[in-house]
């Protein structure tokens, strides 16, 4: 948790401007409960574990990792939509975890989502014109019938759709055309930032490429800045202007989208990038890929020190004592990474506590001396 | 890889239509499929939803409803006809003939059963065996699929499993009887990269252990680029491209198959200009265009005939690659340039 790194981080903030979200050493924690009529709290699922994050104004901050890894948590905790257990967020300077009802309305309006579902996102009972109009009702914007209803087209024709579909249902759209809905409702209230979680994964491959487009335009025209989660490496590398790899609850690697894809620096952005197939027979075939041994470990059982190392190909001593921290690699500025490979930076492990998950019965987790 | 060409057809499917009764009236799902894969030959069919590509072979197995299907065409597998088999036969045809693995490993698997009680019941299905043998072969049926703890994991249930873990198993079950085909339905898609990249190794090193055939259905031309010796590429319920993995996907012929790749962000290229779309969407099997498939979406329609009349996949190209021919199905031909 610590924050040693971030504090380089001046550069890469005069790079890229002004931080419009922040999150430190932001926690999200579940109890776990065991079954019967005690349900007692037995663990902790570290979904969020000590992130540190700056989203920058205007910028596509694209978000990776794998199922599980806690990317929609993130999000979600970044937006208050679940409430975060330890640490702080900031958006533009407010701190989002104290405030209010009336002001986290108005976060409400200045931040809003995207969903992966376009078809569980959507009421089935209300009309296209009912669901993009009613942040504009809650928010008393644009107030009148009339003057709703002419934004409500407005909206509709930046996303690309045809005015005249606001009396329709969304049982009458395809995918693509629920989730440019699902667009629009989220910019009726003129954010600054929009979290798109999984945004395009349940639309097929033609449409993805819609929405995609759809969002990098709207991005520009309407100064917006994304956090665009997503397991499609393939997608986020094409959107983001930087990219973010979660693992079990931590952000390990953040840095400019091109450096990040072509010069990963932690082992399992490494791992994650070669995993991912790409359209051309020759390279393919002749590509190695990365195979990691094993599945990713619980994160109510998150391994001690560096969390990647139970299944990490270049594990050393130091990797289950000390917690990496992010701190500076490779060449372009703003690039950080937690890896001990880079220098041994971080947090040294509490032996003393009985309950720290030290998993030595672990084959892989012992060091290669 | 492609030491297929020698390999003799295993399965030949001629001009296979599907057509299914549904609430909105008759639709045409596959319409005029033809195709063969031959041993240790890995065939990708490619498509966007809706484009037949699941009930094209659903319709071999006899796996679709008799109620609302209607399959006609013919399918022979080792020589047999498939479509004409009776139920009883055709049983005794998947287990050792065909294994399948499906998208969703929770839905495939059965909850309230264990791991191995499920493998166990596969093998002894179709072959005299013991019990505690059948237990034997299940255990190293899960060491060859790379599941840890093979033992253990016969005793468990299903929800005990991730969902990688899980995928072995379906994947263990469909190889239970050694099956000379297997048929994965876009198996990797719900998987993270990297537990797709262990589960494509497995199927690679399966296919030339053992000489399996394999049709791997997916919409990931990534994944296709990596593991297939021959694409097909659906749409609209017919295959308007097909040809080696290298012909269809670094020459496409077919304006659709351009679209597609086109489409797709590009983590080895890293273009980062407009990605390039295929307007509208797929058409709905039940209110298919007249003509050509594709040409409402066609960014290079032009012949008279694109509206009228349906082109017959003819070949393109440099022609035969590997003893297989490239063809597309599409009037503009040469002309229609990227």
């Amino acid at each position: 948790m610590s924050t040693v790194s971030l504090g380089k981080g001046g550069a890469a903030a005069a790079a890229h401007g002004e931080v419009l979200v922040s999150a430190r050493g932001l926690e999200v924690h579940f109890p776990v409960r065991s079954g019967g009529p005690l349900r007692r709290t037995t663990g902790v699922l570290r979904a969020v574990d000590g992130v540190d994050l700056d989203v920058y104004r205007g910028e596509t901050l694209g978000l990776v990792g794998e199922s599980g890894c806690g990317k929609s948590t993130l999000g979600n905790a970044l937006l208050r939509l679940v409430p975060p257990t330890g640490g702080t967020v900031t958006f533009d300077g407010i701190d989002v975890t104290a405030l209010g009802r009336k002001q986290l309305r108005e976060l409400r309006r200045r931040a809003g989502m995207v969903f992966q579902d376009p078809f569980a996102s959507l009421d089935p009972r209300r009309t296209v014109a009912q669901t993009v109009s009613e942040p504009l009702e809650v928010h008393g914007l644009h107030p009148g019938r009339q003057a709703r209803a002419a934004r409500v087209q407005e909206l509709l024709q930046l996303v690309g759709l045809d005015p005249a579909v606001a009396t329709r249902y969304p049982h009458e759209f395809s995918g693509g055309q629920r989730q440019r809905v699902g667009i629009a409702r989220a910019l009726a209230g003129e954010p600054d930032f929009l979290v798109c979680d999984e945004a395009i994964a349940s639309l097929d491959v033609s449409i993805q490429a819609q929405v995609l487009n759809l969002l990098r335009r709207l991005q520009r025209q309407l100064g917006l800045t994304l956090l665009f989660i997503s397991h499609d490496l393939s997608a986020v590398r094409h959107i983001a202007d930087r990219i973010a790899v979660m693992y079990l609850g931590r952000v390990v690697e953040v840095g400019p989208a091109a450096a990040v894809a072509a010069g990963p620096q932690m082992p399992y952005t490494r791992a994650l990038l070669s995993a991912v197939p790409v359209p051309h027979p020759e390279l393919e075939r002749s590509r190695q890929r990365i195979v990691l041994r094993g599945d990713v470990p619980s994160p109510s059982r998150v391994p001690s020190g560096c969390r990647f190392r139970t299944r990490c190909p270049d594990v050393f001593e130091p990797c289950p004592d000390v917690d990496p921290a992010l701190q500076p690699v490779g060449s372009a500025p703003g690039h950080v990474a937690a890896c001990h490979l880079h220098g041994v930076v971080g947090e040294p492990v509490r032996r003393e506590q009985p309950d720290s998950p030290v998993d030595a019965g672990d084959p892989a987790a012992r060091p290669v001396a | 890889m492609t030491a297929t060409a020698a390999g003799e057809p295993l399965l030949e499917v001629e001009d296979l239509r599907v057509r299914l009764r549904t609430p909105r009236g008759p639709a045409s799902v596959v319409n005029g499929l033809s195709y063969s894969v031959r041993r240790g030959e890995t065939v990708a069919v490619v498509g966007e939803s809706g484009s037949g590509k699941s009930v094209s072979v659903l319709a071999l197995l006899g796996l679709l409803p008799a109620r609302v299907a209607t399959v006609t065409g013919a399918a022979r597998l080792d020589g047999e006809d498939l479509l004409g088999m009776s139920p009883e036969r055709l049983r005794q045809v998947r287990g050792p003939g065909v294994g399948m693995v499906f998208q969703d490993p929770m839905t495939s698997l059965n909850p309230v059963l264990t791991i191995g009680r499920q493998l166990v019941e596969g093998i002894r299905a179709h072959g005299e065996v013991s019990k505690a043998e059948a237990r034997e072969r299940a255990a190293g049926l899960l060491t060859e699929v790379g599941l840890p703890d093979p033992e253990r994991a016969l005793d468990r249930y299903p929800h005990e499993l991730s969902g990688g873990m899980r995928q072995r198993v379906v994947i263990a079950i469909a190889l239970s009887n050694s099956p000379s085909l297997l048929i994965a339905d876009e198996a990797t898609t719900a998987l993270d990269v990297t537990v797709q990249a262990q589960i494509l190794d497995l199927v690679e090193k399966l296919r030339t252990d053992h000489g399996t055939g394999v049709i791997w259905i997916t919409h990931d031309l990534g994944v296709v680029a990596g593991i297939a010796d021959r694409v097909l590429v659906m749409y609209g319920g017919r295959c308007v491209e097909d040809g080696t993995v290298d012909d269809v996907l670094e020459r496409p012929a077919h304006p659709y198959t351009r679209g597609l790749l086109g489409a797709l962000p590009d983590l080895a290229t890293a273009d980062e200009g407009e990605l390039a779309t295929i307007p509208g969407t797929p058409p709905a099997p039940t209110d298919l265009p007249t003509g050509c498939v594709f040409w409402p979406r066609c960014p290079v329609r032009g012949d008279a005939r694109c509206e009228t009349e349906q082109p017959p996949l003819q070949v393109v190209g440099a022609g035969v690659t590997k003893g297989l021919p490239h063809r597309a199905a599409t009037w503009c031909g040469e002309g229609g340039a990227r």
